[in-house]
């Protein structure tokens, strides 16, 4: 019907006509064609209007006009105008909310497409007064007769949530989404999971806002069998994140997922993989494990046969899978076979997967093929295909020698890459080989001339060396690269002068003059000090103790395994885990590359280029697994801790030992206290301390102390300087009564190594401090006071002093969590194990310099959100030498000289000693 | 997490197309990232960019169509399965909305472009692709481009004119749907394409055969339809039933989404309603035995030290009444020659035959426009080399890479045995074109190396 309405406009030569328009005054005969009296006009200036600015026109001074074509029943010139609000609203929000009017009686059309329409274009509008108009509208389409409504407003849910997450939760969106779980149409319910799990992986409180249970499980399952292909993607990789209760469960499901493997969309067929993959982990009957792997592997096969495109995701993935369980596709070798027309990358993946895939029974046909790739065009491929065959001779020692022979036929073939790249191949045979193939060095000798690549070359005189006493000439051999030396590379130097020295050891007669010379040349000519190092180590072994040279040089090696395309058993599963994502296509754990998951942004509109919002996650990720470790770790002794003590030791801290403890010599404690890092804050000379002992007090000693943290251990500071006593002194005792934190000086001396006289300058002392469990003070209610008992040795006098522990010395370094670690603990505490100050009279108001400051002492910074315009919310994880992690959330209002510090901690015991802690960093 | 934040068509000189942001929190200026990554593109797997890279915290996943780049960003974890079947599916809407899929057909249809790319994908969700259901939403009518000039860029770009049925593939669905008297037909290919390898004795050391049952339906109401296949057809081999002789074994397939399997186990029967435009009913794959429908027997005398002589003969393999076109055979000499003169059949000119050398790349080029079933062609190749022969310049000969198109035979033997209209009426009575095409993949033979 509509389409009749618009014959007219197929007479024109296309919409490219509506970019020919150059004249002067454009807009104005815009503007004029806008508010014609003809529709059909109307539509065309619109047109023109979209035409301007796709190719990036500035027609934002056309937004009232464009307002007013709005009100059309004609969807198609609606549609057009919608794309216009979309463009242009955030430039002109004030005009825009005159759309808000057009919107709300769209919204309530009698024609369900408008109504979505509506709805899908509101949400797209990210303007902070239309979003607040928004939320009566969806709420009704939420619940609208009409599926297409329903589904449009359940991911119009998850654009509210970005644009302003609060309003989405307040106004109880996230429960109607819920509730749409539950929904009759099968497209909904997927749309309503897509919308829950984008929101869950925003949202720091993300298993609460979405984790598939046992209801929703079936509900899940039951819409899988009736959705449309994108649907059941979305639905699959929910049921990814479910953990089956029982081995029977994982079976059930599994049951219904595997129908997906038939279907001819590869991202269903490879979600259904990743959720097979996972559960058959949990299915204990071996005869089901064994139907479900071969159930797996014609799906999987399938696939490389589609597109190219596709076919490399499929490898990479299989690349994992073959590695988890190799069973999977072990009947399937000839289906990697390269053909001529694969593109490079997906060769490449299948020389990878050829060698993974090799045994002893296919050894054979295997590397005939590796053989004929050896004889390609491409460079890269067949240097590859040669390392291939050496992989499987490492990998299969009945088959090696096989692979040689295959290699020696590509030596003879005298194509000079080839030879090299075998040759290099063939030492690393023979490194795992010993002693076997050793025949086949006179053919190698004879492509010495050709070897121009440094890789190849070190390979070559590796051999001779290692073989130097078969080769009747090894000496001339080795002779013939040392003309050249200086011009090698450093690899080439290094194995020359090893082979040259392995030669004189096993044949010293006649080798003296040559091992001389290059012993000469390593050490008094070279200015590479590894070249140097072993030069000088082999000249004095040689010269001290030939027999012993012998025992070191001429050792055995340890055998060697081919593991350069092995991954880690923990990232392997975590890969596993991620099938069918980009991480096991890079084959990176997701945190690597996935460089900032949105934190809701708030109500503000959202600039293109917000770089510094969102969290930053950190980029080495064995850190954070390392920190997550020890985390674990720490809370499981303190657990343990507690019950063994009752709750004498509240703060479970007793027994835990400092990390660090600089050594006890003291003598270097002071020099290592001059090499600060700069992160630690001010240097400990300049800084100045607390008085704590008056002369008057203290036989004329002035001292002055506090703690520190430097270089991941604590410290008590000390400045001593001599006021009035006639007796220099400058040996000291230090001692601690039983405190809290089982803190004690690392040595009881404290040297300063000169004598004070009266009058003279300060000297500083830096106490490395350890603790103790013997210096735990249970009993005595939690507290950061010190007790401190100095003796001055030479006046014979003790003093007693305090000294507040300032509680961020004890974070450690190891105190920064991983971001998904980070929401996950801050969900898991909640309210209950938390603590909100508000603190006033700040040293900053500016994030960068309290994320600065902050991470001074160990206190890490997470990530940054701006939920409101005026409003910044930083995010921080520390870590106590007890294994508490202690989370913050920090909110800075603009305008406002104070903030709202809202902490977090497993241990309720520490949140007053952390507030505290905070204060003493923010505040003047 | 399903969804992109950026897509957009390049053009082969990385001209932006089309460029739509969903979500806005990648940057704008991506696209020229892209396009000079994929240009300079430099990898462990060589100089060709893969289909998925991350840059800077972007992931970018694209394919290639018509010459054209398909391209989505992203900075989560996707699925790059479901992000690469995405473009495809956008590749494959605008074709049967623009009715061809290039340059010029999506500059002229970029208004219709955008309304579809709104309508696929809401804030960088999927929710409809199949042009079927679209159709209600969209409003645009497309504008039709020089189809002659265009054909080429047809799914299958080697297709001999007379085995392409109609100029109605190259129809946009929305047009067809007015032009109420041509509307009622039906396109059924069934497409095998052939993997094989020979070693230079002729014996197959590989071969498989990717099929697929490619529909177009313009059939007005869309009725339900039901398509039968060979009722002895065996999927999965090493059951049973394949080891009894004279039946077809898949080792596996799958379907389109429309289709109900319901009596597929019993009968080989598929029942489905057929959506509007091209569509995949089927995708099967075999290895089990075939006859190939070439072979080819390549060797290599040595005439004199400097001049060698590859022979190389090719027999079809096929029923004497089918035949292959546009066979084309691609051969790499000796780089270190001074020139090569080639010897065909007698007759062979006027059967079309032509060989060529081309200095420049090394190669052999033997293009035999229309090989009969039964029949068998012989090339002689005399190569003057440069140098005496070696080891070293006797690897530089081959492998024999053969490409063609046999229309009207399959070689899996696969049938469909009819397309019926489960409730027909007599008034109802719509063309049914099948055909059977079978095309090289990668149909290749080596020398021997002895």
């Amino acid at each position: 019907m509509m389409m009749m309405s618009l014959a007219g406009l197929r007479k024109g030569g296309g919409d490219s006509k509506y970019f020919s328009t150059t004249k002067k005054g454009e807009m104005h005969e815009l503007k004029e064609e806008l508010n014609d009296q003809k529709a059909d006009r109307r539509k065309e200036a619109v047109k023109k209007v979209i035409a301007a600015m796709t190719v990036g026109k500035d027609v934002s001074q056309l937004f009232p006009d464009m307002l007013n074509c709005m009100q059309t029943a004609n969807v198609e010139l609606k549609k057009l105008v919608y794309l216009y609000l979309i463009n242009y609203a955030k430039s002109a929000p004030d005009v825009a909310i005159l759309a808000v009017n057009c919107f709300r009686r769209d919204a309530n059309d009698q024609n369900p497409l408008i109504r979505a329409l509506a709805i899908r274009t509101m949400g797209c509008i990210r303007v902070e007064k239309i979003t607040e108009y928004l939320c009566d509208p969806l709420r009704r389409s939420l619940s609208d007769d009409d599926p297409y409504v329903r589904k449009t407003a359940a991911i119009c849910v998850a654009k509210l949530y970005d644009i302003n997450p609060e309003l989405a939760e307040e106004q109880g969106f996230l429960e109607l989404l819920h509730d749409l779980i539950s929904d009759s149409n099968p497209t909904v319910v997927a749309n309503a999971v897509a919308a829950l799990s984008e929101i869950a992986s925003f949202s720091v409180d993300g298993s609460k806002v979405f984790a598939v249970s046992g209801s929703v499980l079936s509900k899940l399952l039951a819409a899988l069998a009736e959705c449309s292909e994108w649907s059941q993607v979305f639905i699959l990789d929910a049921l990814a994140t479910y953990q089956p209760s029982s081995a029977r469960e994982a079976e059930s499901i599994v049951e219904r997922v595997s129908p997906r493997l038939q279907h001819s969309n590869s991202a269903v067929v490879m979600s259904a993989v990743k959720i097979i993959v996972k559960y058959v982990d949990l299915i204990e009957s071996q005869e089901t494990v064994k139907s479900l792997t071969r159930k797996l592997s014609p799906p999987l096969v399938t696939l490389l046969s589609a597109e190219p495109e596709i076919q490399y995701v499929a490898l990479r993935n299989i690349n994992l899978i073959v590695q988890k369980r190799p069973s999977i596709l072990a009947n399937d070798v000839r289906v990697f076979f390269c053909r001529y027309t694969d593109p490079i990358y997906v060769k490449m993946e299948k020389l990878q997967i050829l060698v993974k895939l090799a045994t002893d029974r296919n050894a054979e046909q295997v590397l005939l093929e590796l053989k004929e790739y050896a004889t390609e065009i491409d460079i890269d491929f067949v240097k590859s295909s040669v390392r291939a065959i050496g992989r499987v001779a490492i990998k299969l020692e009945r088959s090696a020698e096989r692979c040689i022979n295959v290699l020696l036929d590509l030596i003879k073939t005298k194509v000079n890459y080839v030879v090299q790249e075998a040759i290099i191949v063939i030492s690393y045979i023979f490194r795992r080989f010993p002693n076997r193939y050793e025949s086949i060095i006179a053919t190698l000798c004879e492509n010495l001339e050709t070897l121009d690549e440094p890789e190849a070359k070190a390979a070559m005189i590796w051999i001779v060396g290692e073989y130097a006493e078969r080769i009747d000439n090894a000496d001339e051999l080795l002779e013939t690269f040392m003309d050249a030396f200086q011009d090698e590379t450093a690899d080439v130097q290094l194995q020359l002068l090893t082979a040259t020295v392995k030669l004189f050891l096993k044949r010293p007669d006649g080798a003296k003059e040559i091992m001389e010379s290059v012993l000469s040349m390593a050490t008094e000519s070279s200015d590479n000090p590894d070249l140097r190092d072993r030069g000088y180590i082999y000249w004095r072994l040689l010269s001290t103790d030939p027999e012993a040279a012998k025992r070191v040089v001429l050792s055995d090696k340890p055998v060697i395994v081919d593991d350069s395309s092995q991954l880690e058993p923990a990232l392997l599963d975590l890969l596993v885990e991620n099938i069918a994502t980009l991480a096991s296509i890079y084959h990176k754990p997701p945190s690597a590359f996935v460089k900032r998951t949105r934190i809701p942004l708030g109500s503000g509109m959202r600039d293109d280029d917000d770089d510094d919002v969102g969290l930053e996650s950190s980029d080495d990720d064995d850190d954070d697994d390392d920190s997550d470790d020890s985390d674990d770790e720490g809370r499981g002794k303190k657990k343990k801790q507690q019950q063994q003590d009752d709750s004498e030791d509240l703060l479970g801290f007793g027994g835990l030992s400092v990390s660090g403890g600089n050594g006890g010599g003291s003598g270097s404690d002071d020099l290592l206290g001059g090499f600060d890092a700069p992160s630690m804050g001010a240097p400990a000379s300049s800084a100045p301390l607390t008085s704590r002992l008056s002369p008057a007090a203290a036989e004329g000693l002035q001292l002055d102390a506090d703690f520190a943290r430097r270089n991941g251990s604590i410290y008590l500071d000390l400045d001593f300087s001599n006021v009035s006593s006639q007796t220099p002194f400058g040996k000291f005792a230090i001692q601690f009564n039983k405190n809290t934190f089982a803190l004690a000086p690392s040595s009881v001396n404290v040297d300063l190594g000169t004598s004070l006289m009266q009058g003279g300058p300060k000297s500083r002392f830096s106490v490395p401090i350890v603790t103790r469990p013997e210096m735990a003070q249970p009993g005595v209610a939690p507290n950061l006071v010190i007790d401190v008992a100095l003796k001055n040795v030479a006046v014979g006098a003790i003093n007693y002093f305090k000294v507040t522990l300032p509680f961020y010395v004890l974070f450690t370094e190891q105190g920064r969590a991983d971001k998904k670690g980070f929401i996950d603990s801050w969900k898991t505490l909640g309210d209950a194990k938390g603590q909100a100050a508000t603190l006033r009279g700040l040293v900053s108001t500016q994030m960068d310099a309290v994320v600065s400051l902050l991470e001074q002492h160990n206190i890490f910074h997470i990530a940054t959100r701006n939920p409101a315009a005026d409003q910044r919310v930083g995010y921080f994880s520390s870590k106590t030498t007890t294994g508490a992690m202690v989370l913050a959330e920090i909110t800075f209002k603009d305008g406002h000289d104070a903030c709202k510090v809202n902490l977090r901690c497993e241990v309720s015991q520490v949140l007053p000693f952390a507030h505290e802690a905070f204060q003493r960093l923010l505040v003047k | 997490m399903f969804s992109v934040s950026q897509f957009y068509i390049l053009s082969p000189r990385g001209d932006t197309i089309i460029s739509r942001n969903f979500r806005s929190d990648v940057d704008k200026g991506t696209a020229e990232v892209f396009f000079h990554s994929v240009k300079f593109w430099k990898g462990d797997g060589g100089n060709e960019a893969p289909p998925c890279f991350n840059i800077d915290g972007v992931n970018y996943i694209f394919i290639k169509q018509s010459g054209l780049y398909f391209v989505c960003t992203t900075k989560y974890n996707v699925s790059p399965n479901f992000a690469l079947e995405l473009l495809a599916r956008l590749a494959k809407l605008f074709k049967d909305y623009c009715g061809v899929l290039s340059e010029e057909a999506i500059r002229k249809n970029f208004v219709l472009i955008y309304e579809l790319l709104d309508e696929v994908l809401d804030y960088g969700y999927p929710m409809v692709s199949s042009t079927e259901q679209l159709k209600v939403h969209v409003h645009n009518e497309p504008v039709m481009v020089d189809m002659i000039k265009q054909a080429n860029s047809f799914k299958m770009p080697t297709m001999n004119q007379k085995t392409t049925p109609s100029s109605s593939v190259y129809k946009p669905v929305t047009l067809a749907a007015k032009s109420g008297q041509q509307r009622n037909e039906i396109f059924v290919d069934i497409l095998e394409r052939l993997t094989m390898l020979f070693n230079g004795n002729g014996y197959t050391l590989s071969s498989h055969i990717d099929g697929s049952i490619v529909m177009k339906s313009y059939l007005s109401g869309n009725p339900p339809l039901r398509l039968a296949l060979n009722e002895d057809l065996v999927v999965g081999k090493g059951s049973e039933a394949a080891n009894y002789g004279g039946s077809v074994v898949l080792d596996d397939c799958n379907f389109h989404e429309c289709v109900r399997l319901d009596d597929f186990e019993s009968m080989r029967l598929l029942n489905f309603v057929p959506p509007d435009g091209e569509f995949v009913l089927m995708n099967y794959r075999i290895t089990s035995d075939f006859v190939a429908p070439f072979r080819i027997y390549p060797h290599v005398e040595e005439n004199s030290s400097t001049q060698i002589e590859i022979v190389v003969k090719i027999r079809a393999d096929l029923p004497q009444n089918n035949f292959g076109v546009n066979v084309q055979a691609t051969m790499p000499v000796p780089t270190r020659s001074n020139g090569v003169s080639s010897r065909l059949d007698s007759g062979a000119a006027a059967a079309g035959q032509t060989a060529e050398y081309r200095a420049k790349d090394h190669k052999v080029v033997w293009t035999i426009k229309k090989f009969q079933g039964g029949a068998e062609h012989t090339l002689r190749a005399k190569v003057d080399l440069k140098e005496p022969m070696s080891p070293a310049i006797r690897r530089e000969i081959g492998p024999i890479s053969l490409s063609f198109e046999i229309p009207m035979f399959n070689a899996s033997q696969l049938q469909v045995k009819y397309l019926r209209i489960v409730e027909q009426h007599r008034t109802y009575n719509p063309h049914r074109w099948v055909r059977y095409v079978s095309q090289s993949a990668s149909y290749v033979s080596r020398f021997s190396t002895n």
